[in-house]
């Protein structure tokens, strides 16, 4: 890790941490002015990321975060079998405005399929979903075109909404950016590796503007570079007041979630 | 030396030793950790001594302000304030009260 | 509108940058002709007509296919599911206009005594019905390979089957069929009738069965309530 990936994770974990926008840059270009002047390794200087944004957030406070909002989606009692075998029983999980929900447990535990469940592309055998406001959902894979630009999927989304051509393309190369993606010069989507492919997914789910957000594992084939990236604009979608549903097979320290469901069939009916 | 004990005293008194060197004029982070270096307090790591700025700061015993250096970046420039000024004599103060018997008596148990 | 245009941009796009694929296909009208064009012309053109229904459905298959993953998300970012299969419809017919304009040059210059009026009909009856036809059977087959299949077992039905026998007007080109008939062998102008009508029926059954296949694919499912935003 260099010295700008030092900083970039470091910003981010200010973020996490909710410490306020010029607070932050100011704090983040005043380790950056001290990197350049003295040299030495982050690591030595300043310690982990996380141990130095912690050190500061001690220092000058936080930002009250904005309280969770009003609830944007309530699923309640979702149960689905196919044949005989329980997918689900039972799941509830309720999230507000300004949250983010991780649904994680083991492999093949319904985690996919509850998300499609919230997103209203398979019906359940019993239970219900509420939502309010504009619903966008972001599959594991496909939901591209392997024969289109990223740009021409920017003005199909677009479209949808009635955003002309320009402003669509426009807004979503400004959202792959947040990504750390150019996706300006980029190949037809059937050329893209799968991280970047995967950025393109999640760029067209955000373009929406929606209220509710639901990520089918987002980062597959991301970098550390990447994943960071996508926790900070995760945050900072958050912070906007949308509600978020990640799908997940593992949380780490970088995951400050607010909700956690847990569909591992030991604890099943998940806890919130 | 253990380098613990001393990360320890220097907790404890490096708001005072970044105050008395502001007492003279303006600095930024890496000018006070230089000096504090030549002095003889020993290497300040930038994660130690940015947190103390931002909480004398805070307080208001200095302020801020980011400028162009002549030739080199932005940098951060802090300036004691009349609080700060008081706060580092009432502070010096103690520290002193503190420190005097403090090397009486070690003095005695090191030179017996 | 707009959104009809953009679903239907892009799927123009998409076929065009399928070149391999789509050089193959029109490959099979081609040869169609070739291999017929000494012995008799009715045959070569009925092949030729096949040949383009064959061409304009596989590709309309391939289109559906490929958009399985995305229609959905498409639905959530404010597409009605008629915005959708129109849309992908109207490319597909461009495309398809676009496919029939070359191999109808081709019967005028190649073949003379031809009603070539007739034939530019039989050929629109091929475009017409083949996009929704290949929509339809992209919309209920998973996968390509098994759509491809299906889709030549209805082609080769097509080209063996008596057209006078009464169940040949269940199979989905026998329009063109009809009116190339009419143009070739410059029978009465009931073929013409006959075969427009069937044209006309099947292509309008066959989008309604489409809109009925996507309405459903694309529902609101009803566990899912959208509560207005406080």
């Amino acid at each position: 890790m260099n010295a700008d990936d030092w900083l970039r994770a470091f910003a981010a974990e200010l973020y996490q941490r909710r410490v306020g926008g010029d607070a932050a840059r100011h704090v983040v270009a005043e380790a950056a002015t001290h990197l350049r002047e003295g040299g030495g390794d982050p690591w030595l200087v300043f310690g982990s990321p996380q141990a130095y944004a912690a050190a500061i957030v001690e220092s000058i406070g936080t930002a009250p975060g904005p309280r969770p909002g009003p609830v944007r989606l309530h699923a309640r009692g979702i149960t689905k079998r196919y044949g005989r075998h329980v997918v689900l029983r039972d799941a509830s999980l309720t999230v507000r405005a300004g949250q983010i929900a991780a649904v994680v447990g083991a492999n093949g535990c319904g985690k996919s399929t509850f998300l499609r469940i919230c997103a209203g592309l398979v019906s359940p055998d019993a239970g219900e979903v509420a939502v309010s406001g504009r619903l966008s959902y972001c599959p594991q894979q496909g939901g591209t075109a392997d024969f289109l630009l990223p740009d021409e999927h920017f003005v199909l989304v677009g479209a949808g909404q009635g955003v002309p051509r320009g402003p669509a393309r426009q807004a979503g190369r400004a959202a792959a950016r947040n990504l750390g993606w150019d996706a300006e010069d980029a190949a037809l989507a059937r050329h893209l590796s799968g991280g970047t492919r995967q950025k393109l997914n999640l760029t067209m789910s955000t373009l929406t503007q929606p209220d509710v957000l639901l990520l089918d594992e987002p980062y597959q084939g991301f970098d550390q570079g990447s994943y960071v990236n996508l926790w900070d604009q995760l945050t900072r979608l958050r912070d906007e007041g949308r509600a978020i549903v990640v799908v997940t097979h593992l949380l780490n320290q970088l995951d400050r979630v607010d909700v956690v469901l847990d569909l591992t069939p030991a604890h099943q009916g998940g806890r919130s | 030396m253990d380098s613990d004990r001393r990360g320890q005293w220097l907790r404890g008194v490096l708001d005072l030793c970044v105050l008395a060197l502001l007492r003279d004029g303006e600095s930024y982070g890496y000018q006070l950790a230089q000096s504090l270096d030549a002095v003889g307090v020993g290497p300040i790591q930038g994660g130690t001594l940015y947190p103390v700025l931002l909480r004398l700061q805070r307080t208001g015993l200095v302020t801020a302000q980011w400028r162009e250096g002549g030739s080199g970046p932005a940098r951060k420039y802090y300036q004691l304030t009349d609080d700060g000024r008081a706060a580092l004599r009432q502070g010096g103060n103690a520290w002193l009260a503190f420190v005097a018997p403090v090397t009486s008596i070690v003095t005695k148990g090191v030179d017996g | 509108m707009n959104r009809l245009v953009t679903v239907a941009e892009m799927t123009l796009r998409e076929l065009a940058r399928r070149r391999g694929v789509l050089l193959l296909l029109l490959l099979m009208p081609l040869t169609f002709w070739l291999i017929r064009r000494d012995s008799y012309v009715g045959q070569s053109v009925r092949a030729l007509l096949l040949g383009i229904s064959w061409a304009v459905s596989t590709a309309a298959l391939f289109a559906t296919s490929a958009a399985r993953e995305l229609e959905p998300r498409l639905r959530l970012a404010g597409y009605r599911p008629h915005h959708l299969y129109i849309g992908r419809m109207l490319g597909l017919w461009a495309l398809g206009l676009a496919i029939a304009v070359p191999f109808f040059l081709l019967t005028v210059v190649d073949a003379n005594n031809l009603r070539y009026g007739g034939i530019a009909v039989a050929m629109l009856c091929c475009v017409a019905v083949a996009a929704p036809f290949g929509m339809l059977i992209g919309a209920l087959l998973p996968r390509e390979l098994e759509g491809t299949l299906l889709l030549l077992t209805v082609v080769a039905m097509q080209m063996l089957l008596d057209p006078a026998d009464a169940g040949a007007k269940l199979t989905p080109f026998w329009s063109s069929r009809e009116i190339g008939t009419w143009a070739v062998d410059h029978t009465d102008d009931g073929y013409l009738t006959r075969g427009v009508l069937h044209g006309l029926v099947v292509t309008v059954l066959l989008i309604a069965t489409v809109a009925g296949v996507f309405a459903v694919r694309l529902r609101r499912r009803r566990h899912l309530h959208q509560v207005p935003i406080a």
